[in-house]
């Protein structure tokens, strides 16, 4: 150790008691810094990684609605809201586009129906659907299962007549897009026309968003006193989708089309409250229920941005092709939390400010009891610049220590509130295993913001020291 | 040599200016043990301190080996009392929170250059110097550990430690017994006659003065040079090596 940092050890030492105290501040409010930068920093990651994330854009069609009382008109009531190959293209070509993922949204209503294995009861529920790029969903599938458009590939179904002939994971059947008729416009079941032999088929893989279970395990569960689900025990599950029904009876089409549905994974990009199918299922019953026209009518396109830096100019050029990014609350999300966390960063700030403040007061009070060893250092041929080296080490070192406490101190506080969250809060949708997010440059900027506030404290002090006259301190003048 | 020419210093409390010494000449050569005397507040410590380049506010010139110590920076003035100059005060002056042997090294901190020490030699010159003051045995005490006596020795020792050609002494006897103030006395007189390095003493008591061979008599802001033939020297409790003669 040098001469001068073990003078420094030596005077930290001594004064212990002085700097335990003087440092309460500064560690209380590099603690408070710490901690609600990193809880802003994992909320943040829920927030826009989960809920809003920022890497990708769904870009809609401008929708000119004229609102006339209740209802609107325009676009979107006259199917003007969609987006087709060519647009796809133009979108993809813009720069800072890694991805553009077209989808289509289910045009007739339909029905899921099902439930009784996982939930002990079966469901009958309204459910909207969208259809997507197989290709571009292909992480999200769960190990051992398949999303794609299996009615789509040649060949002759096999017959059969029980689903044990048509082995795992696949049914016996009517044959894809079978039209089933309605003995009334209530009738869900439908019939098969006559003569329809039935064949071995693969189920709709289904991907639903993470939004889903985290709404079914935060809130409805408890409505209908239903079990928890963990998202990977839920792969495999199969439901019945009938096609061309509404338990909105005059929504009923004049016939049916029912599907035996699997879930298959979980994705970002599945629709948020709803079922995401092979855009080929989409395609033919969207004309199946409509038009030949609907098979290039896409009413979105999800486009990854992985820069973000690229956001802004991306949505301008999606302006520019007449399309908006659609509003998914994630601009305010980040304000908001931009807003909070530099509200916890000032509040932190002034602490720490009012530490230094006590810290320069306690330099002061050293710097005036210790002027005979100044004085005497000065006399045996300290420098001014030495004695200012001596009190900002001291300083220096105060802040490291007391940032170093302030940090371990704002590490606990995280765990305690993390374990009271795990412990005694019920669950809610998103509810995250931790709330905070300690990233290097945080440790780095805390443990800075210690030493820069004790250097900062401790400047006058120190260059009142520097400046004593050793002859005025040892004589007493 | 120092040479002090036409030193004028003041000292203002409020609108109150009180002139202690009013144009001050004399010369000290290489080698002489010389004392200060004077009443209470008639400058004797101030111009110690002026020698000693800790007080540059004054008016005339102290030039010491032909360097004029008002033309020196703050730092070059520092270097000169690191290297040149030995303190010795009459409260010690020792950090209390360092050993003995951190106390006599300390100079070697605020040393730069070629004659910096390195961590190993410093404490083996710190050894060396405490030796000589005899207290080798108390390197790890801390200075309230140690009597008044030991406690004069140890600031003697850190005064030592760089080989000073000057020691200025400002009372070194002060908080002293007569017995301990005369080992002391002692001390000085061997490392004057012994290592040859130049003492000034400032003193209120007259034995010591009576000891020296040169007093310089500080009164009503005028300096009375007063020669003197002294006997048989001093006996000294202290052993100064030959190695320390410059």
């Amino acid at each position: 150790m040098s001469g001068l940092r073990r003078v420094i050890a030596a005077d930290l030492q001594r004064s212990r008691s002085h700097f335990l105290l003087a440092s309460i501040g500064i560690v209380v409010g590099i603690a408070t810094f710490t901690f609600f930068i990193a809880l802003s920093q994992g909320v943040r990651a829920v927030v826009l990684g989960r809920i809003f994330p920022l890497d990708q854009l769904e870009v809609v069609p401008k929708s000119l609605d004229i609102a006339i009382g209740p209802l609107a008109i325009g676009t979107s009531t006259l199917g003007g809201d969609v987006i087709d190959d060519a647009r796809v293209r133009q979108i993809n070509a813009l720069p800072g586009v890694e991805t553009v993922y077209p989808k289509m949204r289910l045009t007739v209503p339909a029905i899921a129906l099902g439930g009784e294995s996982l939930l002990g009861a079966d469901l009958r529920s309204e459910i909207v659907a969208d259809g997507i790029e197989p290709a571009l969903v292909a992480a999200d599938v769960g190990a051992g299962f398949e999303f794609r458009d299996f009615d789509a590939e040649p060949g002759t179904p096999k017959a059969c007549t029980t689903d044990d002939e048509c082995g795992e994971r696949r049914y016996c059947g009517a044959p894809a897009g079978t039209r089933l008729e309605r003995k009334s416009r209530n009738d869900d079941t439908g019939r098969v026309p006559e003569g329809t032999a039935t064949v071995c088929r693969d189920y709709v893989p289904v991907l639903a968003s993470e939004h889903v279970v985290e709404l079914y395990n935060g809130a409805l569960r408890r409505a209908h006193g239903f079990p928890k689900l963990v998202p990977d025990s839920v792969l495999g599950f199969t439901f019945e989708l009938v096609i061309g029904s509404s338990m909105v009876g005059a929504s009923n089409k004049g016939h049916l089309v029912r599907e035996r549905a699997m879930l298959v994974g979980f994705s970002r990009k599945a629709i948020a409250l709803g079922l995401t199918i092979p855009l080929g299922y989409v395609r033919r019953l969207n004309v199946d229920f409509g038009q030949p026209e609907d098979a290039q009518r896409y009413h979105s396109v999800v486009v990854m941005v992985p820069n973000k830096n690229d956001v802004a100019a991306v949505a301008k050029g999606v302006s520019d092709l007449n399309l908006v990014v659609a509003d998914t609350g994630a601009e305010q999300a980040a304000l908001l939390i931009a807003i909070f966390t530099l509200i916890f960063a000032l509040v932190s700030a002034v602490i720490v400010g009012i530490a230094a403040v006590n810290i320069m007061h306690v330099f002061f009070m050293l710097v005036y009891e210790r002027q005979h060893e100044i004085g005497i250092m000065r006399a045996i041929g300290a420098r001014r610049g030495d004695i200012t080296r001596i009190i900002m080490g001291e300083a220096a070192s105060l802040g490291f220590v007391s940032g170093l406490a302030g940090v371990a101190l704002a590490f606990g506080a995280s765990f305690g509130f993390d374990w009271i969250s795990q412990t005694y809060v019920p669950d809610f949708p998103y509810k995250p295993e931790t709330y905070f997010e300690f990233p290097w440059w945080l440790l780095l900027a805390a443990l800075a913001f210690a030493v820069s506030f004790c250097i900062l404290g401790a400047f006058l002090p120190a260059r009142r020291a520097a400046r004593m006259e050793p002859a005025a301190v040892l004589s007493g003048h | 040599m120092i040479r002090v020419r036409g030193m004028r210093k003041s000292y203002r409390t409020g609108k109150l200016v009180n002139e202690v010494l009013r144009g001050v000449d004399f010369e000290v050569d290489h080698g002489e043990l010389v004392s200060i005397v004077g009443p209470s507040g008639s400058g004797k410590s101030t111009l110690l301190h002026a020698v000693g380049g800790l007080d540059r506010d004054y008016e005339g010139s102290i030039e010491v080996d032909g360097r004029d110590l008002r033309s020196l920076s703050d730092d070059a003035l520092s270097d000169y009392r690191n290297r040149s100059v030995g303190f010795v005060f009459q409260s010690f002056y020792l950090l209390p929170h360092l050993t003995v042997l951190e106390n006599v090294a300390l100079p070697a901190v605020f040393t730069r250059g070629t004659q910096r020490l390195g961590d190993a030699a410093a404490t083996a010159r710190a050894r060396e110097v405490l030796e000589q003051v005899e207290l080798g045995a108390r390197t790890d005490s801390t200075p309230t550990m140690l009597s008044g006596g030991q406690r004069q020795r140890v600031a003697i020792a850190r005064a030592l430690f760089n080989r000073p050609t000057l020691m200025l002494c400002d009372e070194p006897t002060g908080n002293l017994d007569s017995k301990m103030g005369a080992q002391i006395l002692a001390l000085f007189h061997a490392l004057n006659r012994d290592a040859h390095i130049t003492v000034m003493i400032v003193t209120h008591d007259s034995r010591i003065s009576a000891a020296t061979p040169r007093t310089l008599r500080v009164e009503d802001g005028a300096l009375h040079d007063e020669r003197r033939e002294l006997g048989p020297p001093v006996p000294s409790a202290a052993v100064v090596p030959a190695a320390e003669a410059p």
